[in-house]
């Protein structure tokens, strides 16, 4: 176990390596923060907004708990596993006497911890002090953090599934860049899910990229009935076990297909 | 200690790699070519040997020490290493393998060296005792303590290559797999690198594998040589016996004594000897 604390201590250390970077990562976010409150105020009071399901309180809740809240779920295993895969150093961690995704997976959490400290509890801060809105509904908190971190784990695991796709196509940032699109809009980090077309959120019930925002920001910002709490976290829960398999099968058929060059 | 054991035995080992044709035009033919980088290769090696792999650039060397070390998984054929299956006993091998690449490093890059250090003390579960005395013999030969303090970054490929044979072996794997260990590296660290080697394998009866395509590295450290060429392999045994049978079958040589490894080398890869 101790050598997963070890891999943790180093996701920390690599975050806070370039102290610059945390720095430009910090405004850049706080930049985004306001930007949201801006954008989705100025909608409001312009009327450009017609019979929302969402009031104008409700809303803003949801889009400022939704930015903050990607600052922990964010996740950059794509891009690690491609740069690993691609240059081929990924060989250096295959003759380790450790799981490879468990490494990962410690690695990711070390950086969360960073980045928890370094940009949610500021971002926190500095939402509390500047809108002065009440942002959390306090009794289901509880709920909302259970279902942040059910939302942490599928991030994790899709994050891993793409990645480890790059087995059979080397570089993966394209279909990153592709379901990215498809992903910010559908997870419902940048509008809230429950805005969309009936259409559109018809076809969002089946997707898995409601589960990793949409659900736990509406659970912490928006006050719900307790059955459909819990018929919320049910899917995600059925998403995660889904999600788990798939990244199984692909990990056992795609180490086959590993070509390490060069040397 | 039973100096018979075999510490790798590969059984016809074959890999081969699916290529795109790329013609360099734009095409909706998709065109495959079947490039055979290992065909049934067998050999064994004992404990406590080191052996020096050889073969010119795209012979198949790489592909078979990636085999040989668990990342590649071979096409056919099997790979027993201490008696262990890759397949079975994964992580039990981990443990008692080495590997150092002379063009990656298996340190973190932005992290000092020492951090890895202590990552792989955890993760090799190694004994405080055996940790500290293996950090003093290797400050000792490799001048670790000039250099353990800065991430990876910052080193010299000379530091960098001592730091990662360090890491390959503060855990005293039973054996120790070098895929060039000094390209690259001045002529006085190379020196070091080979005595290193060599005391590593006297003291602990390391069984060292090493890749390379300096002449001299092979004759001041192997015992035994390996040859590969288009994945065959071609020669299978000790250095000494390599020269005898230059020296007996190609006679047109004028001093039959010291004939230079590096021109017996080049007869084989020029196909005119084997």
């Amino acid at each position: 176990m101790k050598k997963y604390v070890d891999y943790m201590k180093i996701g920390m250390k690599e975050h806070l390596v370039y102290s610059g970077a945390v720095w430009a990562r910090l405004f850049s976010k706080i930049i985004y923060l306001y930007l949201q409150f801006c954008i989705w105020s100025a909608l409001f009071t312009s009327g450009c907004i017609k019979n929302p399901a969402l009031d104008k309180t409700n809303i803003l809740r949801y889009i400022v708990i939704a930015t903050i809240v990607s600052t922990i779920i964010e996740c950059n295993v794509i891009e690690k596993i491609n740069e690993q895969i691609q240059s081929g150093n990924i060989a250096t961690e295959l003759i380790r006497p450790i799981g490879f995704k468990r490494m990962l997976l410690s690695r990711h959490l070390g950086d969360t911890v960073i980045k928890i400290l370094c940009y949610t509890i500021p971002l926190m801060i500095l939402a509390k002090v500047s809108t002065e809105m009440q942002l959390v509904c306090t009794y289901q908190l509880g709920f909302g953090i259970l279902s942040i971190l059910l939302a942490y784990s599928i991030q994790f695991l899709y994050s891993l599934i793409i990645g480890l796709l790059a087995f059979w196509f080397i570089v993966t940032w394209p279909i990153n860049m592709f379901l990215g699109a498809i992903y910010k809009l559908l997870s419902g980090v940048w509008i809230p899910v429950t805005m969309f077309p009936e259409m559109l959120y018809k076809v969002n019930l089946f997707l898995p990229f409601r589960a990793i925002y949409a659900i736990p920001v509406s659970i912490l910002a928006n006050g719900m009935k307790i059955n459909v709490i819990w018929q919320s976290i049910g899917i995600q829960i059925i998403w995660l076990v889904i999600l788990y398999i798939l990244m199984q099968c692909i990990w056992h058929v795609g180490r086959r297909k590993l070509v390490v060059q060069g040397g | 200690m039973d100096t018979d054991e075999i510490s790798i035995e590969a059984l016809n080992l074959r890999k081969t790699f699916k290529i795109r044709k790329r013609d360099g035009g734009f095409t909706f033919i998709k065109r495959y070519s079947q490039i055979e980088a290992v065909r049934d290769i067998s050999f064994s090696i004992q404990k406590g040997d080191i052996v020096g792999f050889i073969g010119p650039n795209g012979a198949g060397k790489s592909t078979t020490v990636k085999m040989l070390t668990g990342i590649l998984m071979p096409d056919d054929g099997s790979i027993r290493i201490n008696g262990m299956d890759y397949r079975k006993n994964r992580r039990d091998i981990m443990k008692k393998i080495g590997v150092v690449f002379g063009q990656r490093s298996v340190l973190c890059w932005d992290i000092p060296v020492i951090e890895s250090f202590r990552l792989f003390k955890d993760m090799y579960c190694i004994s405080n005792e055996m940790y500290n005395k293996n950090m003093n013999m290797f400050s000792d030969i490799l001048n670790l303590k000039e250099y353990m303090h800065q991430p990876p970054r910052l080193l010299s490929l000379g530091q960098r290559m001592k730091a990662d044979l360090a890491a390959a072996l503060l855990y005293n794997p039973e054996i120790l797999f070098l895929d060039e260990p000094t390209i690259g590296i001045d002529i006085l660290a190379k020196e070091r690198i080979r005595d290193f080697i060599k005391q590593i394998n006297q003291e602990c009866h390391t069984t060292v594998v090493l890749t390379t395509h300096d002449v001299s590295d092979i004759e001041v450290l192997c015992h035994k040589m390996l040859v590969i060429d288009h994945g065959n392999l071609i020669y299978d045994g000790t250095l000494s016996e390599m020269k005898e049978n230059y020296a007996t079958q190609c006679s047109d040589s004028l001093n039959k004594e010291d004939v230079e490894l590096e021109h017996i080398i080049k007869q084989i890869y020029k196909g005119s000897f084997l």
